[in-house]
């Protein structure tokens, strides 16, 4: 035993001698890092601006004629296999694709990236992408200082928004903290209200997008006022309350943090009564999305009919037509839904584009992202995946950001009984918001709705679920908490 | 004899080399970085700079007045001691019945290899398969009890904290028993089987066998078992993380999933994560160093003394297996 | 002794037979399901990811799993490279090592196994970091030997063979060697480790499937795809959120297992019978 003590304490004497020695050297190290990106930086950026930074000029770009492979890093096949359409449309295209996908599961795609981004050389990504739950760490967080400025790869930002009328919240969440716009996303993920048409006509008497959209909204009193009605009748509104919390935590005026502090927007706040009231009235089958009984709502499979949910187009094409339980009209509930307006304006998802900015070939990056994010043509990539023609006919439609495309495609879908999507998703992308977004969504999320499942289940108090939620919030985060 | 141990002692340092080197090479590097940045303040993704804290202690103390960490150790000792004790009883109950030369089990192979078998599947797999298997307001679990009459409603098992608690435990048990019963095993296998046949020619019957004989032998094999399942038990990791992220209310935060929390879920505190570690390396320290003392200083001599017979006993049996062995 | 099969004799073994295959039944279940959902598509698992019987939707699965870049044949050579490796450096430079803390008596030796109990309590979460950070700036990605050579330094399995040889070793095999002239590594590579087979043999298992089944290291590690692991390869099925080919990952974890299986089944034949101290038999 004490052998034992005794080898512990040289062993932390060890430990402690040599941290001096090499905390030294790595201050060192460091230091002189961030001299030079500061250097960089100033060259670049602008004074900082809030808004869009439409002052800066476009750059005039090149690209390094030793540089032959381009360096493509992605979490899916999505867009690297975009990249290869790109190469086979444009046979001129110079550089080989080098892709590396590594998956989210267990959270190795950031740290993979950020060892990538932080070590450069020839394998450093020139194009990234970030998913939208952690976008926001790349474009105005803590890894934003690697993002290209769209300008800076000669792209002319300015006139293609416009000219592509791409939905606001993908340019706010792409945009950085000196104003310029670092990222953008080629769907568009705005949500609506997808609901059951025969439902609707045995309650309300039709099945009019038009007039379910006034039953249910604006707003989310009416919401429960269509829920009483729906509940008369034996159905429930939604399947669980994770249904409605996307639309509330995106319609919600503040985020998460605002100067390092915890805030608790009212309208997140209320998602504990709203929460709170699905349950006591039964409005719900009180499933967690994501589950085996979720699915199951949306064919019919549950305790109650459910009437609706909540979501982007790719919930309709990549989850809901397939859980439906038919593949035509007529067949379990397919072809029995529509879409109306949500009764708050919110977005779920979507993927953002990203160039780092040490990329030696900047002309062919900013070609490429220009392709991909803002090309309104019937030959950039967003006519292809509105209409689903990007691998050939009869793909899966979506909802694209830019809203030129969008009106010269075709989002009839038999699934929602021939109604064309579009028509409701476009205005959805326009009235979502970016700005109440911040890096450390996912995880303040998860603290949240696990405490409102604790007062739903009747396992505490609202207010000791909200401290509760504080708690944990100031136990993991390094945010202060009041 | 003497003499001769002191001549080959330099094979004892020749043949730690690689193991030296390899731990010098790849670990020690990572091993007294993480010790440092505990007294530091680096925080924040891809920084690499840091200070030393005026108060080398500071993060220590955050540390342990952090109410989510108090939780996440008590957690952590509840759920190691529910899945403990069943695991290692029943992997010592197999291990009599599997060895037991007289009451020879039927399939004993075919059990053996069966009983390691939940450890071979991904914990991530598993994790998902158990969230299944309790889902609310569907899923087997709930079916099978109404369908028996236990429960009227459905039963939101994974929002209740003790129910939780405990299927992390029945998922570790079931996940390692087969383990602690292969290495216990391996142990008994590597015994002189002539200390059985003696056993059995004294007239002993199976459970005097296993008491007097096979456990007192398998002490050091017992003492790798405690020490491995409280290492691995207080690090535990995958499970409470992939099964329900720590909660309902933390109720399944474990030390490990509260550590890689706070280097990972958003503000990355390195500095707080090592912090937390190297609180949890001086528990594990403690309490492994107490597990030798207890396993030590009760039987030690009393041992010694056996083993110095029994290796007697061996060494004639050797010459005599020896001579045979030439005869034939 | 009495072998008369007496009543409550017969019912004790008949409830060994009941508990013995209800833990068979709970050790099938989870790969029954595992290989029952790859025969399902992704919208019947989401109904309900628990199934005992196959669907229709295997062939499709496979094609998408084909279509998805997924190789088995260079995932599995990776995989077996790495965790080949991994177990042959595990089994044998641990069974150097504890043989040299137990047969040697040298003065750094109760030391250095304090040392080895050390690092083995260091938790690993965090230490992940310093490694892969240190991997990097040496430039050692896309190279499968960080993910193997670290494998000779593995407390765990030195402290088993350590008790192992502790507790089945007799000085005196090693010593009659010595007198017939057997220099040292010949008496630990031809004697000692023929002795260590079921000791070997369990942390050989363990070590291989540890190794296998690591996903979140060589995720890290190795970006190139023909680097690429088998649990890496189905790690990428997973794709978006909203985009999940379920029965495609499961018929991924499903060929993943299966060279697990070989692996175990071909060692276990020692976990099932055992080689008593093969020293003796000699």
């Amino acid at each position: 035993m004490k052998r034992f003590t005794a080898l512990l304490l040289v062993c932390v004497l060890l430990m402690s001698m040599t941290f001096m020695g090499c905390g030294a050297s790595e201050t060192e190290t460091a230091s002189t890092e961030t001299e030079t990106e500061t250097s960089t930086e100033t060259e670049t950026e602008e004074e900082v601006a809030p808004e869009l930074n439409t002052e800066t000029p476009v750059a005039e770009v090149t690209n390094d004629p030793d540089v032959k492979v381009i360096n493509i890093w992605s979490f899916t096949d999505e867009v690297p296999k975009m990249i290869e359409k790109y190469k086979e449309l444009h046979p001129d295209f110079p550089y080989e694709i080098k892709t590396t996908i590594i998956a989210t599961t267990d959270g190795a795609y950031q740290p993979a990236l950020d060892q990538a981004l932080a070590g450069g050389g020839a394998d450093a990504p020139d194009i990234f992408c970030a998913e939208a739950a952690f976008v926001l760490k790349y474009t105005k967080g803590d890894a934003s200082q690697y993002a290209a400025s769209y300008k800076d790869l000669g792209i002319d930002v300015d006139t293609l928004l416009v000219e592509s009328e791409i939905a606001p919240y993908t340019v706010e969440i792409g945009t950085n903290p000196d104003g310029n716009l670092v990222g953008l996303g080629y769907q568009a993920t705005g949500g609506a209200y997808i609901y059951r048409r025969s439902i609707a006509k045995d309650v309300w008497g039709t099945d009019d997008p038009a007039v379910i959209k006034d039953k249910i909204g604006p707003g989310w009193d009416k919401f429960y006022a269509a829920a009483a009605e729906l509940k008369e009748k034996g159905y429930g509104i939604v399947s669980g309350d994770g249904d409605i919390w996307h639309a509330i935590e995106n319609s919600s005026d503040k985020g998460w943090i605002e100067d390092g502090k915890l805030v608790i927007d009212p309208k997140r706040e209320e998602f504990l009564d709203l929460s709170m009231k699905l349950k006591e009235n039964g409005y719900h089958n009180d499933t967690r999305d994501w589950q085996d009984a979720w699915f199951a709502d949306m064919k019919d499979a549950g305790a109650q009919k459910i009437f609706g949910f909540f979501g982007p187009a790719w919930l309709i094409n990549y989850v809901m037509a397939g859980n439906s339980g038919g593949e035509q009209p007529g067949e379990g509930t397919y072809g029995d839904w529509a879409v109306c307006e949500s009764p708050v304006g919110f977005f779920w998802g979507g993927t953002w584009v990203i160039a780092n900015k040490d990329t030696k070939i900047k002309a062919a990056v900013g070609d490429i992202i220009e392709w991909i994010t803002l090309d309104s043509s019937e030959t950039g990539l967003q006519y292809y995946w509105a209409n689903g023609t990007l691998y050939g006919e009869g793909g899966t439609k979506d909802t694209v950001a830019s809203g030129t495309v969008m009106k010269k495609s075709d989002g009839t879908l038999s699934f929602l009984g021939g109604q064309d999507m579009f028509d409701v998703f476009v205005p959805a992308g326009e009235s979502a918001s970016g700005k109440n977004q911040t890096q450390y969504d996912e995880t303040i999320n998860t603290y949240f709705r696990d405490q409102v499942r604790e007062y739903t289940a009747g396992n505490k108090s609202r207010e000791d679920a909200i401290a509760a939620f504080k708690q944990n919030v100031a136990d993991n985060l390094d945010v202060i908490v009041e | 004899m003497k003499r001769k141990g002191v001549n080959y002692a330099k094979y004892g340092y020749i043949f730690c080399i690689p193991f030296v080197l390899a731990f010098l090479v790849f670990s020690l590097y990572p091993t007294i970085y993480t010790a440092i940045i505990g007294f530091t303040d680096l925080k924040g993704l891809g920084k690499t700079d840091f200070q030393f804290l005026d108060n080398p202690f500071g993060n220590f103390e955050l540390i342990l007045n952090n109410p989510s960490f108090q939780k996440s150790l008590s957690n952590t000792f509840i759920i190691w001691i529910l899945n403990f004790i069943p695991q290692i009883l029943l992997a010592l109950i197999l291990t009599a019945w599997f060895t037991n030369n007289r009451r020879k089990i039927k399939g004993q192979g075919v059990f053996k290899v069966m009983f390691y078998m939940p450890n071979i599947i991904t914990a991530a797999t598993i994790a998902i398969l158990f969230n299944s298997f309790f889902g609310y307001p569907m899923g087997p679990v709930n079916s099978l009890l109404q369908s028996l009459g236990i429960i009227d409603e459905p039963s939101n098992f994974l929002v209740q904290g003790w129910t939780a608690k405990g299927i992390v435990a029945f998922i570790q048990f079931w996940m390692w028993y087969g383990y602690t019963m292969i290495v216990l095993i391996s142990g008994v296998l590597g015994m002189n089987p002539e200390l059985f046949e003696a056993s059995d020619i004294d007239g002993a019957n199976g459970f005097q066998t296993f008491f007097f004989v096979t456990l007192p032998n398998l002490r050091t094999i017992l003492i790798y078992t405690l020490i491995t399942s409280l290492i691995g038990g207080l690090q535990m990791f995958d499970i409470p993380r992939l099964f329900l992220l720590g909660g309902p209310d933390n109720a399944t935060l474990t030390t490990s999933v509260f550590i890689y929390n706070q280097a990972f879920s958003g503000s990355y505190m390195y500095n707080r994560a090592s912090a937390a570690s190297l609180l949890m390396f001086f528990i594990i320290a403690v309490l492994s160093g107490f597990v030798f003392y207890i396993m030590r200083d009760k039987h030690a001599a009393k041992l010694e003394k056996e083993i110095r017979i029994q290796q007697r006993e061996f060494k004639k049996a050797l010459k005599e297996n020896k001579k045979m062995g030439r005869d034939v | 002794m009495d072998k008369t099969n007496s009543l409550p004799r017969r019912a004790y073994k008949f409830m060994i037979y009941i508990v013995c295959g209800f833990l068979v039944l709970l050790s099938i279940a989870p790969f029954w399901i595992m290989f029952i959902n790859a025969t399902r598509n992704t919208f019947e698992i989401q109904q309900s990811a628990i199934a005992f019987f196959p669907s229709d939707s295997l062939f499709d699965n496979l094609k998408i799993l084909v279509g998805k870049s997924f190789n088995p044949i260079k995932g599995f050579t990776n995989s077996m490279i790495i965790s080949g490796g991994v177990t042959i450096c595990t089994v044998y430079f641990s069974s150097l090592t504890a043989y040299a803390l137990v047969v040697y008596n040298w003065r750094f030796r109760q030391p250095f196994f304090t040392f080895i109990m050390v690092i083995m309590m260091i938790p690993a979460q965090v230490t992940s970091i310093g490694f892969y950070q240190f991997m990097y700036s040496i430039h050692m990605t896309n190279n499968f030997l960080p993910l193997i050579l670290p494998a000779i330094a593995a407390p765990t399995t030195v402290f088993f063979m350590r008790q192992y040889l502790l507790a089945t070793l007799s000085i005196d095999i090693v010593n009659s060697a010595r007198i017939d002239g057997a220099g040292e590594f010949h008496i630990f590579n031809r004697i000692i480790l023929p002795i260590m087979k079921p000791a070997i043999a369990t942390q050989a298992i363990f070590a291989f499937v540890g190794s296998w089944n690591n996903l979140f290291m060589p995720l890290i590690l190795l970006t190139d795809s023909d680097k690429y692991t088998m649990p890496i390869m189905v790690s990428l099925l997973r794709g978006d959120i909203y985009k999940t080919e379920f029965g495609t990952i499961y018929l991924g974890l499903s060929l993943t297992v299966l060279p697990l299986f070989i692996v175990y089944f071909m060692l276990s034949k020692y976990i099932i019978a055992g080689v008593a101290l093969g020293g003796v038999k000699e």
